[in-house]
């Protein structure tokens, strides 16, 4: 029973992040239509930065490091969507070469953190340590600070998106971009925002899961298909869908990997994913769209 | 051709020569002749190799273009078809003790089982959801591959001293680097033909490039989207299969490498380099990814970086490719 328990903590603290990760995903695709293949790398991305100054560079305190990072993440975000999504907008096979160009990003930052910092994986030293016990049950310390952190940052997202002017402005162009623009919105703004909050949001989930999953260059297309299945179960440009599902999914994971093996982590995912595309296609919350 | 400029018809017909079908046969040809004489010319074995692995490629491209060019389906999962294709004439060959060539035959017949179990939940789905579920089955097969290890898939070491192809009696060895180039150019040029000259050119061609160009319209004239969506997922799986037959039984090793990043970076710049739905554009990307893949050997920890920045670079700044400079020439 307490194994049981444990398990679905694992799985419900895990979901947190997932969620992180998702929303993000699913901002950038709301706004602006482009399924990010590049999402996962820049989670890598977040988490070896982090590794950097923490680990392997200077040695700073992580919420220092912390402070440092989320900039330079906002501004990979403005830049990739200006230097590489931008022109290709209003062109002829506009959606495939998005693809191919988010596609080509990946493997570009994946194979520079390769040549930066090798191969391996690292991890982060857990900025909490020790653990909570509750009748038999343990859960570390840092599990429960993430998961408070994630909670926290998928609701200011929320928070943001239904209750600033900003934030109105980007669920415009969501719903439908020439109509935002005719009423005097900046569409390219909203774009690059969007884009930016996606980065540091994917970053900041990878810099809080490298303790518990360590960072690698290759690491970050399990997060990415993680983070697409949760928000096609939840339902496009569904916070709350997103949120839900993330939970669901995660807890699925949590004991596959523990009754079956990890190694069958991600074959699950893919089959919870045509499972869903089958039988709910619309997503749990969402209006599908196409 | 004024009066049928715009019809899909004279779109296919007339990328390439513009003269017609049988003109653009013969020049066809022609070039598979030349490079036929030019193989007996090459003395370097090495050359053979890399124009081998050329003639693999092409096909494994050619299909791809076919679904992704022609027919507008954005499917990433090519190099599973090609795993498929190249583990199952190894296995059928180590095993069952198939001679290669009908266990090339066999890798077909499970390339359009693999496709069709693909195209299922694909066809439920539009765009980008298509790319990401296909290229999820990309990134979910090596792990399924370590698990094959039960029933002698190899796990992480692959399969090796796969049985060298036999021809008539003939053992071809790989070190029988001319033997080799013919028959890998023979493969090649006939599939690349039947798959831009006889399925492009016909029916079904017309109906990928109607469904890829006018969905709704395509379905309103009678299309059968499920069914030639289905025909395009199977059509380009069994080509993509017998390639991968083919690459198994020239290497004598199929590892989960051609998975591996290195493959499906290569198989993308191809595309995006030669251009897609434009024959002979994703060819042409081929022998310009292979050639130029070699000569940047000497950068070796750079390269696939650059392979990255090489597709990036071609859909901002050459979004049709090399056969679209082409036909701005015109």
């Amino acid at each position: 029973m307490t194994q049981i328990l444990e398990i679905l903590i694992s799985g419900i603290t895990q979901g947190a992040v997932y969620c992180v990760v998702a929303v993000g995903l699913s901002l950038v695709y709301g706004a602006s239509r482009i399924l990010n293949f590049a999402h996962g790398s820049l989670y890598s991305l977040g988490g070896f930065l982090a590794w950097y100054l923490v680990v392997g560079g200077p040695g700073i305190p992580l919420w220092l490091a912390f402070l440092l990072i989320l900039p330079v993440l906002a501004l990979t975000g403005v830049v990739i969507e200006r230097a590489v999504i931008r022109p290709l907008r209003g062109s002829d096979n506009w959606k495939i070469n998005t693809i191919m160009v988010t596609l080509g990003l990946a493997f570009i930052i994946e194979n520079g953190l390769q040549l930066v910092f090798g191969p391996g994986t690292r991890t982060i030293p857990p900025f909490v340590e020790g653990s909570l016990s509750i009748s038999g049950i343990t859960i570390t310390w840092y599990k429960l600070s993430i998961f408070v952190i994630s909670l926290a940052l998928v609701g200011a997202l929320e928070l943001f998106l239904s209750s600033t002017r900003y934030g109105q402005a980007v669920r415009a162009v969501s719903q439908d971009m020439q109509g935002a623009n005719q009423v005097g919105i900046n569409v390219n703004q909203v774009f690059s925002t969007t884009f930016a909050l996606s980065v540091v949001l994917t970053g900041v989930a990878g810099i809080l899961l490298a303790p518990v999953f360590l960072v690698s260059p290759l690491g970050g297309w399990a997060p990415f298909l993680k983070a697409f299945v949760i928000v096609v179960l939840g339902g496009l440009g569904s916070t709350k869908g997103a949120f839900v599902a993330a939970f669901i999914l995660a807890v699925l994971e949590a004991f596959v990997i523990f009754y079956i093996g990890p190694s069958w982590a991600m074959p699950a995912w893919l089959l919870m994913l045509i499972i869903v595309l089958m039988v709910r296609p619309k997503g749990l919350f969402g209006v599908w769209e196409n | 051709m004024s009066a049928t400029e715009n019809t899909p018809l004279a779109k296919i017909n007339s990328v390439f020569t513009g003269f017609g079908l049988m003109h653009d046969s013969m020049v066809y040809w022609a070039v598979v002749a030349g490079l036929a004489l030019l193989g007996g010319m090459i003395g370097d074995s090495y050359v053979h190799h890399i124009l081998i692995l050329v003639f693999i490629w092409c096909i494994v491209i050619a299909s791809w273009d076919l679904i992704l060019g022609y027919a507008g389906i954005f499917n990433y999962a090519q190099l599973v078809f090609f795993t498929f294709g190249a583990y199952g004439s190894a296995m059928l060959s180590i095993y069952a003790g198939l001679s290669p060539l009908l266990a090339i035959a066999a890798a077909a017949g499970i390339g359009a089982v693999i496709g069709l179990i693909v195209a299922m939940p694909s066809l439920r789905l539009k765009g980008e959801y298509v790319a990401l579920f296909t290229f999820a089955v990309h990134l979910a097969l090596p792990p399924l591959i370590q698990q094959g290890k039960a029933i002698g898939m190899g796990g992480n070491t692959g399969l090796l001293g796969i049985p060298w192809l036999n021809l008539f009696g003939y053992q071809v060895s790989s070190i029988d680097k001319l033997t080799w180039y013919w028959v890998a150019l023979a493969f090649g040029a006939v599939c690349v033909y039947l798959i831009y000259f006889i399925v492009l050119r016909g029916r079904m061609g017309l109906a990928f490039i109607a469904m890829r160009d006018a969905d709704t319209f395509a379905q309103a004239i009678g299309v059968n989207e499920y069914k030639y969506k289905m025909l395009a997922f199977v059509v380009s799986a069994v080509f993509t299969a017998v390639a991968g037959g083919l690459y198994a039984h020239y290497t004598s090793v199929v590892t989960p490498k051609v998975l591996g990043t290195e493959f499906f970076l290569m198989a993308m710049v191809m595309l995006a380099i030669g251009g897609m739905g434009r024959f002979p554009g994703a060819v042409l990307g081929v022998f310009i990814v292979v050639i130029g893949n070699e000569l940047l050997r000497s950068f070796d920890d750079f390269r696939l970086l650059l392979l990255g920045v090489a597709v990036v670079l071609t859909v901002i700044f050459l979004p049709n490719g090399v056969a679209g400079l082409f036909a701005k020439r015109k």
